[in-house]
């Protein structure tokens, strides 16, 4: 069979039409079923069932259909209740400080009078590229009491600070957070501000707006979709705060093993409790997505 | 009064299965003292041709003592994998394999977490393997009744030990001696020293929130042993007088602020405190004389080891801190020569001296103890033979000392209470409380019975 040859029916061609969109999508839809969608069912699967033991103490175990007592449990549980506050008052601050960080430096970076664009985009971007535990292991040295020149300075001023107390841990921890990912939002925003025609900069400034005018009235406007999007990636990563805290602990008496929610479903995990720990990641699932749904529906309706 | 939870609809069913099945045995149900894995195949007999065994272990070194194995045994070869320590993966990786059936043969397991894994299955008993019940009197007492929980061999024998963690304490002889103070022999008199150490600007020691198994081995010494079994049930006895003694005696140190509670374990800034002399003691196990060694290298010559402190003047009493085993896992189809292997690892003098030699293990086997690297001065300690210290306190631990099936959920409870407790939360007696009933808690979801 030939392309050339007699064009067959356009029924016939669709089914074949219709394959080609999934061809191309297969890149990214396999691993995505393989390792988000298949693993999502298995917790869910897993967070239904419980152990029930056969055979006295050290007999053998077999998962029974428990309905949804684990998630029951998980939300009895102390630390439930006080993880997801926890890092619910934290996105309150931090998402906030790090955008605006990040939104500066874009427009700074993207304002006419900008030099060394390329060697300040990459230093800003830097951070990102550290692994988060080194990251977090590096700030650690910074804020051990013992180790650390920072607080050696501020003591030799006569000021006493305890970085890792439990005043100060949650605004330590927003402050490594903050280090590591305000240049890659700062990258999207940027890119964003990239795209942004010149024409309408220079339009507004034939009409006489001044470089505050343009950046907070002409091009802040126009970049708001990458701002909603970097909005959603950092609450979604808040939510999931996992090494910083895990680091921490080690360090500080303010972080124990239930600090956060994904920090508690690694406890549970590591204690064989698999059923909970995946009820715990499910909810965590669920309650991330309905603050993202949340989010992005509030900002665009504000926009239309 | 026993209490159990979640059994009687389960022994309901297990009931009418029996009544069904009336004459079959295998019904998983009977007995009950070991349930299942005893139902398996307990015979042990050696396989026939050549036989590969895959092995997990984490001690450095080790491929050396498995290549002197591999030239003398052609037909029994180990294949090594060396992993991260267990707490560090290890055992996550050994749980999931064991689920996919793709377990190693050997592997090690610390004495900690025996419970845990012959909970989900995963050992071979190898109580029938050749030679493995006569070599029983070759290990350090104590460790046998890790080995074989408890039952002098009645139910079972899960692992071959490897070596110990026999605590003594560690202590700066110059500053004692600058001080004019004694080696403390009871903590009474520990506590004294804190407090002329303290008047010299020192600590005594560091209370650390990451070190829950430290904390246990102090428990251990006073005989506080924190899981009982009693029958088909678990007992939580973490919160117990003996117990609440040791922590009300720590309280006190960090209420007095006699001991350095911002230091962590085998941290750099204890390491710097440990240089600088602003910690003069550490009350540790027999493997803590390299860690010291290794990270407090300006105070060479200047430190030495005396037994741990006691309760009461005049008794010999230590805890353990530590120590591991060669486990044969369930999945394993030559048990008898896995069984052979681990033996001859753990009791072999020249396996011994690698082991100790290139990983520092300190031996559970009797005749570990007379190497001669065991029984040399030790410069770095002042010359002191320091390892005739570790030998008479392996010999004074406590034998009936048994660990519980989720240890890794208690220890997190302990550390997550002292952390609080340290950082003004609490004393450590509510840890103790705490965690006794979190743990009860942990059992429950493992549908375990817990009696009380």
């Amino acid at each position: 069979m030939t392309s050339t040859a007699a064009p067959p029916s356009t029924r016939r061609r669709r089914p074949r039409r219709a394959l080609a969109p999934y061809a191309f999508l297969a890149p990214f839809l396999i691993p995505f079923v393989l390792f988000t969608l298949v693993p999502v069912g298995y917790a869910f699967w897993q967070s239904l069932h419980k152990t029930e033991r056969v055979g006295g103490t050290f007999g053998s175990t077999r998962p029974v259909f428990a309905g949804f007592e684990q998630y029951a449990d998980v939300v009895r549980e102390p630390f439930f209740a006080d993880s997801v506050i926890r890092v619910g008052l934290f996105a309150l601050v931090q998402i906030p400080v790090m955008l605006l960080f990040a939104l500066a430096l874009a427009l700074l970076l993207d304002s006419a009078v900008a030099r060394l664009k390329r060697f300040f985009r990459l230093v800003y971007f830097v951070p990102y590229g550290i692994p988060g535990v080194v990251a977090a292991l590096m700030w650690a040295f910074l804020y051990d009491p013992r180790l650390s020149p920072v607080v050696d300075l501020f003591r030799s001023a006569g000021v006493q600070v305890d970085l890792l107390g439990s005043d100060a841990i949650l605004f330590s921890i927003g402050n490594v957070v903050t280090w590591t990912y305000t240049g890659y939002n700062m990258l999207i925003l940027y890119a964003a501000l990239q795209a942004v025609p010149s024409d309408i900069g220079e339009a507004a400034r034939v009409d006489g707006a001044g470089n505050w005018t343009i950046a907070l009235r002409i091009k802040l406007p126009l970049i708001r979709p990458a701002l909603v999007l970097t909005g959603v990636f950092s609450i979604i990563g808040t939510f999931q705060l996992f090494t910083e805290p895990q680091v921490f602990r080690s360090i500080s008496t303010s972080v124990t093993s239930t600090y956060t929610p994904n920090l508690a479903a690694y406890s549970l995990a590591s204690g064989d409790n698999y059923s909970e720990a995946a009820a715990l990641s499910v909810l965590l699932a669920a309650v991330t997505f309905l603050l993202s749904f949340a989010f992005l529906h509030f900002t665009s309706r504000r926009q239309g | 009064m026993a209490m159990r939870a979640h059994t009687s609809p389960m022994a309901r069913r297990c009931m009418i299965g029996a009544a069904v099945v009336a004459l079959t045995a295998a019904t998983g149900c009977g007995g009950g003292d070991s349930g299942d894995d005893a139902a398996a195949d307990a015979s042990c007999k050696p396989s026939s041709g050549k036989v590969t065994l895959q092995y997990w272990s984490w001690v450095p070194g080790m491929q050396e003592a498995v290549d002197l194995w591999n030239g003398q045994n052609p037909d029994v070869q180990v294949k090594l994998k060396t992993t991260p320590a267990g707490n560090a993966g290890t055992y996550q990786n050994m749980s999931n394999a064991l689920k996919a059936d793709k377990a190693p043969d050997l592997g090690q397991i610390e004495y900690d977490s025996l419970a845990s894994f012959r909970l989900k299955g995963g050992l071979r008993d190898i109580a029938q393997c050749p030679g493995v019940s006569e070599a029983q009197e070759k290990f350090v007492d104590w460790t046998r009744s890790q080995v074989d929980f408890g039952a002098g061999g009645e139910d079972g024998i899960w692992a071959v030990p490897q070596d110990t963690g026999p605590m003594a304490m560690f202590y700066r002889k110059d500053v004692f001696d600058k001080l004019g103070i004694e080696a403390p022999t009871t903590w009474e008199e520990y506590a004294a020293a804190a407090r002329e150490v303290k008047q010299d600007g020192k600590y005594i020691t560091h209370f650390s929130q990451t070190d829950p198994n430290w904390f246990t081995g102090l428990l251990w010494q006073n005989q506080a042993t924190m899981f009982e079994r009693d029958g088909d049930a678990w007992k939580v006895t973490v919160d117990r007088p003996e117990s609440r003694q040791v922590a009300d005696y720590w309280q006190k140190l960090i209420d007095d602020e006699l001991v350095a509670t911002d230091l962590q374990g085998f941290s750099p800034a204890l390491y710097k405190a440990w240089n600088s002399g602003e910690v003069v003691t550490w009350v540790s196990a027999a493997w803590g004389y390299s860690t010291i060694r290794d990270n407090a290298k300006s105070t060479e010559g200047k430190w030495a080891v005396a037994p741990m402190p006691q309760w009461d003047a005049g008794d010999q009493r230590a805890g353990n801190w530590g120590g591991s085993t060669t486990a044969v896992l369930s999945g394993t189809e030559h048990p008898a020569e896995a069984a052979e292997f681990a033996l001859w690892l753990n009791t072999d003098p020249e396996a011994l001296e690698i082991l100790n030699r290139e990983g520092g293990l300190y031996p559970a086997a009797k005749a570990g103890l007379d190497l001669p690297a065991l029984k040399q001065p030790v410069d770095f300690y002042g010359k002191q033979k320091i390892f005739d210290v570790f030998a008479q306190a392996s010999a004074d631990v406590d034998t009936d000392f048994t660990w519980g099936p989720t240890m890794t959920d208690t220890y997190r409870f302990l550390s997550d209470g002292t952390a609080g407790a340290v950082g003004g939360e609490g004393t450590l007696g509510d840890v103790l409380k705490q965690t006794q009933s979190q743990s009860v808690d942990s059992l429950r979801k493992q549908s375990l019975d817990v009696a009380d």
